[in-house]
């Protein structure tokens, strides 16, 4: 399998973050390996910023372990040069012009793109003499995206990037994201919470809620994994004792489950489906904040029936 | 770096090179006329030996001159409040730390550049502004003697070099911990106003035991010890009485003063028996009358002014060693902090 060939990029156990009385990551365990795009998924407020924050060592955890690209997120040259980051309120000086950014950059960095980073902005139209704070928030969140992507990280950690770009920019730039893992070298891992966004372009899921990593690994593995039960309103203990129940969605006729598989379902009662990964995602934040459609409480109704 | 934090912060420094240059040609135009106009008097004074009263009859520059060179004692607080305080707390403030921080560039390198250029740049402002005032009043110095004075002793020589010096460190000290931009200007503006009235009233006349002279009521001017000369600091002065030395209290309540063996000292808190001549227009019945009281003379606490470098020395190093324990703290906090 790839995931166990590729060395990884992202390492944390028991990774956690707590600010005076709120506790924003609780105990996070993940593995990004390299090459990969993982798409960091939650409801808001469910700690993705704050894991992307300890992963580019802009914040220091409160405990636990972190290795990104091999070595602990820190302040040094050697580290930052390996990592882009780019935070949701895309940071820039309103009074510098995209080119002083460029120049900044390229003062800043060892491994600076300029041409790359010149040549995108042309093909963007982003207007090179103007003051950043004059230009569009979708013209900023291109630029920016660019800047980070100049620096030719090993991981870049995007925090909601799409979020101010238009439906097209969007496809454009997942497309290029696509394009520069496929060269090679990169890891990407990006936040979101809006899943079709991220179906497209990405091979791995880091699926957070209530501060806690629901789910870690690649997508396809994840999906086939899970599987979608559709039956009749009947009691589920046997099925849940020999897997483990994500959701479970009770009608006065119907019963559909949410599991994660330990082997084949033979309950012929209940017709088997995939899992898309729009489902999946929503299956697991449900548990914890409550946005599935019907009552999520999956001993609920019917324990005796 | 240094071409980053040229870029953020060159229009203020325009501005302030703009400031700085119009300041120093209005000083240095009105400066050479005072010095000549200065040369010129002792130079027709000095035939007839009636240069002692020089002081009294020569008015050098206009007031509102003198009124802006007092004024430059805020300098320093200036460019505390708006080069100290914005220089981290705006980056915190709009975020564009996170865009440093993530660049090859690690925060103790960002902050030393930054912190580095805006001690510099304080350091040669506060410094020029400081040459120009006291090369400026140099023919003031030399005719009133008063540049050890309060007031006077704040904007010449080295000291506003450590005013600036540590305002701009107090206002890099606190945009860091509040991190937004106007509580800093603020915190800035009053700690720094605080603390510099604190020790230019409080601490500076006691870097150096100051010197205490009496003048007997008995005795002839012959035996009398000798005035300090030039620019001499006036600490405290007043009455020596039965039981010992008798300060005026400050400020003067009533304003009498009595010249005795040349020596002007005001004489508000003694009995109001010899007020009361004094009032009536008796000066000489004065000193009788306080003899009788048990009164023996007059005293003035002073430092001296062969001092006067050595206390803006101590000064200085007060203010440089301030500036220094903020600037650790500051790359402590940033250092350790998260973003």
């Amino acid at each position: 399998m790839m995931a166990s060939s590729n060395p990884a990029v992202i390492k944390t156990c028991g990774l956690s973050k707590r600010y005076r009385k709120v506790t924003a990551l609780r105990e996070a365990t993940i593995t990004v390996p390299e090459g990969r795009i993982s798409a960091l998924i939650g409801p808001n407020g469910a700690g993705k910023t704050t894991l992307l924050r300890l992963l580019a060592g802009l914040a220091a955890p409160s405990s636990g372990e972190v290795a990104v690209l091999g070595s602990r997120p820190g302040q040094d040259p050697a580290f930052l040069a390996g990592i882009g980051f780019l935070a949701q309120e895309i940071p820039l000086y309103r009074r510098f012009t995209a080119e002083d950014h460029i120049r900044a950059g390229a003062r800043l960095n060892p491994r600076w793109d300029e041409a790359s980073v010149r040549h995108r902005l042309t093909s963007l139209g982003v207007p090179p003499d103007q003051k950043v704070g004059t230009l569009s928030g979708g013209q900023r969140a291109q630029l920016a995206l660019a800047l980070t992507l100049a620096k030719r990280p090993r991981l870049l950690l995007l925090d909601e990037p799409v979020a101010a770009l238009d439906p097209l920019a969007r496809r454009q730039f997942l497309a290029h994201l696509a394009e520069a893992v496929a060269a090679g070298g990169l890891t990407v891992v990006l936040s979101s919470h809006l899943v079709a966004d991220l179906e497209r372009t990405c091979d791995h899921l880091i699926l957070l809620a209530a501060s806690e990593v629901q789910l870690c690994g690649d997508i396809d593995t994840l999906l086939a994994e899970h599987q979608v039960l559709v039956g009749p309103r009947k009691d589920t203990t046997a099925i849940e004792r020999d897997h483990t129940l994500v959701q479970a969605v009770r009608t006065a006729r119907q019963t559909t489950l949410l599991i994660r598989r330990n082997g084949p379902v033979i309950d012929p009662a209940f017709e088997t489906a995939d899992v898309g990964l729009e489902e999946l995602v929503i299956g697991y934040m449900g548990q914890h904040t409550g946005l599935a459609p019907v009552p999520a409480h999956p001993t609920a109704i019917g324990e005796d029936q | 770096m240094t071409w980053l934090v040229w870029r953020q912060h060159r229009n203020q420094a325009y501005l302030a090179a703009a400031a700085l240059a119009a300041f120093a040609v209005l000083l240095v135009v009105t400066g050479r006329q005072m010095a000549s106009q200065y040369q010129s008097a002792l130079a027709a004074c000095t035939p007839s030996h009636a240069c002692g009263n020089l002081a009294n009859t020569l008015i050098l520059g206009t007031p509102l001159l003198s009124l802006l060179v007092t004024l430059t004692v805020v300098v320093p607080c200036l460019l505390g409040i708006f080069w100290g305080g914005p220089l981290v707390a705006r980056e915190f403030e709009t975020g564009t730390n996170q865009f440093a921080w993530m660049q090859s560039v690690s925060r103790r390198r960002w902050l030393t550049v930054k912190v580095g250029w805006a001690l510099l740049a304080a350091g040669a402002w506060g410094g020029a502004v400081s040459a120009l005032v006291t090369w400026w009043s140099s023919p003031v110095n030399a005719l009133k003697s008063q540049n050890f004075q309060p007031g006077q002793f704040d904007i010449q020589g080295i000291v506003p070099v450590g005013y600036a010096l540590f305002a701009v460190a107090l206002g890099i000290a606190a945009g860091t911990l509040l991190r937004r931009t106007l509580p800093a200007m603020a915190i800035t503006l009053v700690v720094f106003t605080f603390l510099r009235l604190v020790i230019g009233q409080d601490l500076r006349s006691h870097y150096l035991t100051a010197i205490t002279k009496t003048f007997s009521f008995l005795q002839g001017p012959a035996h009398s010890p000798a005035l300090p000369t030039g620019s001499y600091w006036v600490v405290s002065q007043g009455l020596v009485g039965p039981r010992g030395l008798i300060p005026a209290s400050r400020p003067h309540g009533v304003g009498i003063s009595v010249g005795f063996h040349g020596l002007s000292v005001s004489l508000n808190n003694m009995p109001s028996a010899c007020q009361r001549l004094a009032l009536a227009g008796d000066p000489r019945g004065i000193f009788p009358c306080l003899t009788a009281r048990g009164y023996r003379g007059l005293f003035i606490t002073y430092q001296p002014a062969s001092r006067y470098w050595a206390f803006q020395g101590f000064e200085t190093g007060i203010f440089v060693l301030l500036a220094a324990v903020l600037i650790i703290v500051t790359a402590i906090v940033v250092r350790r902090r998260d973003a």
